[in-house]
């Protein structure tokens, strides 16, 4: 016999057709909570969507297409009396353009997955399989507090410190060095204090490493023992066991993992704010060149674009927002096309594992 | 469960050594072997012979040390910490637990089948070819042919030849097995361990197994490990019972099925333990 009480209407449902009020009870909260958690991301993804798209309007139809591509950045002048253009009030002279910013923000996360990349994945491969246990979770339990410090204690660290050793010591070397060819030719030319696109790039770049080393370290501890057991059975050195049977298994997840930190650099701000030196319309043309991203722009910029009257300011850094908002969507479409195909021969799905 | 055991502590029964049949000669010689995981020690005193060209079924209860004997033909236990070995394996009278073992030639020559299928993550193709890359056995224009011949050898070629290239991973779980087995053949081992090899399988797939081992011996030498009776008595040609760590019976397995000597034996082989 059953030990939890019934009672002779539940033996009646049951009889009848396993209807059990009881349980349908206790099932809607969970059916609203489950129902409720998967609809607030997408309306809360489309609500910000709404909201910085109507936000940036006037600057859409002020700015036009030249957005994209031109390089001004000028708010214009403030106390002279507004005029209108294209049915939007604005002060005289304003010319906003996105593009350094853009290229900026592209700029510096691109090269910090460039250093961050490798290095997560020794990193994660180090602590997943070389180290004896009892260090692995010290080392493990450090990348996660590296994950939490605080992006403006980065910022300060490297304006203050990364920054000035870089330019005085590591620099030099490279500028007075490097070839005057294609590539290498963006090496040299004057090096600056240390606040720019590498310095900022180095930093985002260590902040980055936590997010894709502890992914990856889990899903190399995720990968079946009797796999790379196999592989070792049949004689494969260890270097051909990692290469040739986990990374293909954990392939498709690091690059989740690494879109995950691309969106981190993407969206940093005040880390990048702090470093770059938030310089606004001009391209980097070297690696030491001062710049800035469409991040730190709004945060820098932020205050005084309040003290535009006629709004244009605000409503153009709205408008930064959305292409920035864009750029991250599209990192994360790019990367589920990525990973699909990716899995398409290397994930074990289907039948008898 | 144990009911009425009798004490254990008795002497292990004297091993028939050298009255193996045709082909049988020895392939694999294992002398006061001891084998342990930091105080504990799983394997106490071994002596036997494996003989050439046959099935051997390795049974006993749960913890009787046979999984940890057989992964320590081809080393694998090597990296678990705290691991050591006592005593010697040896192959064609060659040492398997020296320092200076090239255990991968030695994983060559003793192949392995896991309990469960594992294959990679590569094509149905890259898996037959993974172990002949890795050891360089043969040139690429030979792969094809080798591709073929050993997914003949195990009966899956005409399922897979028209997806040689997709993911062993849509394959059922019976040919996942049957693809792992031709992934060790065709590295052309004299010796494959089987840990279990049909335990994860459905009856029809296990069948597949099982009449494969037959056919493939006597080129090969099976070690199994099964906690099925039945099936070390319908494919093996000498049983071997390990118990609490040590050999307590070994022989023909007509012989150990109808006439076993030791008590232990007689229970553990009419169901009334393990």
């Amino acid at each position: 016999m059953s030990i939890v009480e019934t009672s002779a209407d539940d033996a009646k449902n049951d009889a009848e057709g396993r209807f059990h009020p009881h349980l349908l009870g206790r099932r809607t909260p969970i059916a609203i909570i489950s129902g409720l958690a998967t609809t607030v991301p997408a309306i809360a993804v489309i609500a910000v969507l709404l909201v910085l798209l109507s936000k940036a309007l006037p600057a859409i139809k002020y700015n036009g297409v030249h957005f994209l591509t031109s390089t001004a950045w000028n708010p214009g002048n403030f106390y002279a009396n507004p005029i209108v253009t294209n049915g939007v009030e604005h002060p005289i002279l304003a010319k906003y353009g996105v593009w350094p910013l853009l290229a900026g923000t592209l700029e510096s996360s691109i090269i910090a997955l460039i250093f961050a990349l490798p290095l997560s994945i020794g990193a994660a491969f180090i602590v997943a399989k070389k180290l004896p246990p009892r260090l692995r979770s010290i080392a493990g339990t450090f990348l996660e507090l590296l994950a939490g410090i605080p992006s403006v204690i980065f910022g300060l660290w490297g304006a203050l410190t990364l920054g000035p050793i870089l330019s005085k010591h590591i620099y030099p070397f490279f500028a007075h060095h490097a070839p005057n060819i294609i590539f290498f030719r963006l090496f040299r030319g004057n090096t600056g204090n240390g606040e720019g696109l590498l310095t900022s790039a180095l930093v985002l770049g260590i902040m980055v490493v936590p997010i894709i080393a502890s992914t990856t370290r889990d899903l190399i501890s995720a990968v079946p023992r009797l796999t790379e057991e196999g592989a070792a059975a049949l004689g494969f050195t260890e270097w051909e066991i990692t290469r040739k049977v986990t990374f293909p298994w954990i392939s498709a997840g690091v690059i989740g993992a690494t879109v995950l930190g691309f969106a981190r650099a993407l969206g940093e701000t005040m880390a990048v704010a702090m470093v770059s030196g938030a310089v606004l319309g001009t391209i980097p043309h070297t690696v030491y060149s001062t710049y800035s991203t469409i991040a730190a722009a709004i945060v820098t910029q932020l205050d005084s674009a309040l003290t535009d009257a006629t709004g244009l300011a605000v409503e153009t850094l709205a408008e930064a927002a959305l292409i920035l908002m864009a750029v991250t969507l599209l990192a994360n479409v790019a990367a589920r096309y990525l990973v699909k195909r990716v899995s398409s021969t290397s994930l074990p799905i289907g039948k008898g594992l | 469960m144990l009911q009425d055991s009798p004490s254990f502590d008795g002497d292990v029964k004297k091993l028939d050594e050298g009255s193996f049949d045709e082909p049988g000669s020895a392939i694999l010689s294992v002398r006061h072997l001891e084998i342990g995981f930091n105080a504990k020690k799983v394997i106490r005193d071994i002596n036997l012979d494996m003989p050439r060209g046959h099935v051997v079924a390795l049974i006993g209860p749960t913890g009787s040390g046979k999984t940890t004997f057989l992964r320590s033909i081809n080393r694998l236990n090597d990296k678990i910490s705290g691991f050591w070995t006592k005593g010697s394996i040896s192959i064609h009278g060659e040492e398997l637990l020296s320092k200076d073992t090239d255990l991968l030639e030695l994983r060559r020559k003793v192949g392995m089948l896991f309990q469960r299928p594992n294959p990679f993550p590569m094509s149905i193709k890259e898996n037959v070819l993974a172990g002949v890359k890795a050891h360089r056995l043969a040139p690429k224009s030979q792969h094809d042919e080798i591709v073929r011949e050993n997914l003949e050898k195990v009966g899956l070629w005409k399922a897979v030849q028209d997806r040689l290239n997709d993911s062993p991973f849509r394959l059922s779980g019976g040919q996942q097995q049957l693809l792992c087995l031709a992934r060790s053949l065709a590295v052309q081992p004299e010796v494959l361990l089987l840990d279990e090899p049909t335990s994860a399988l459905d009856p029809i797939s296990v069948e597949a197994v099982e009449n494969l081992l037959r056919k493939l011996v006597p080129e090969i030498t099976f070690i199994v490990v099964t906690h099925s009776l039945a099936q070390a008595r319908r494919i093996s040609d000498h049983t071997m019972f390990f118990y609490d760590g040590k050999l307590m019976e070994s022989g023909k397995t007509e012989n150990i099925f109808t006439d076993p000597q030791m008590p232990e034996t007689q229970y553990y082989i009419s169901g009334r333990m393990g």
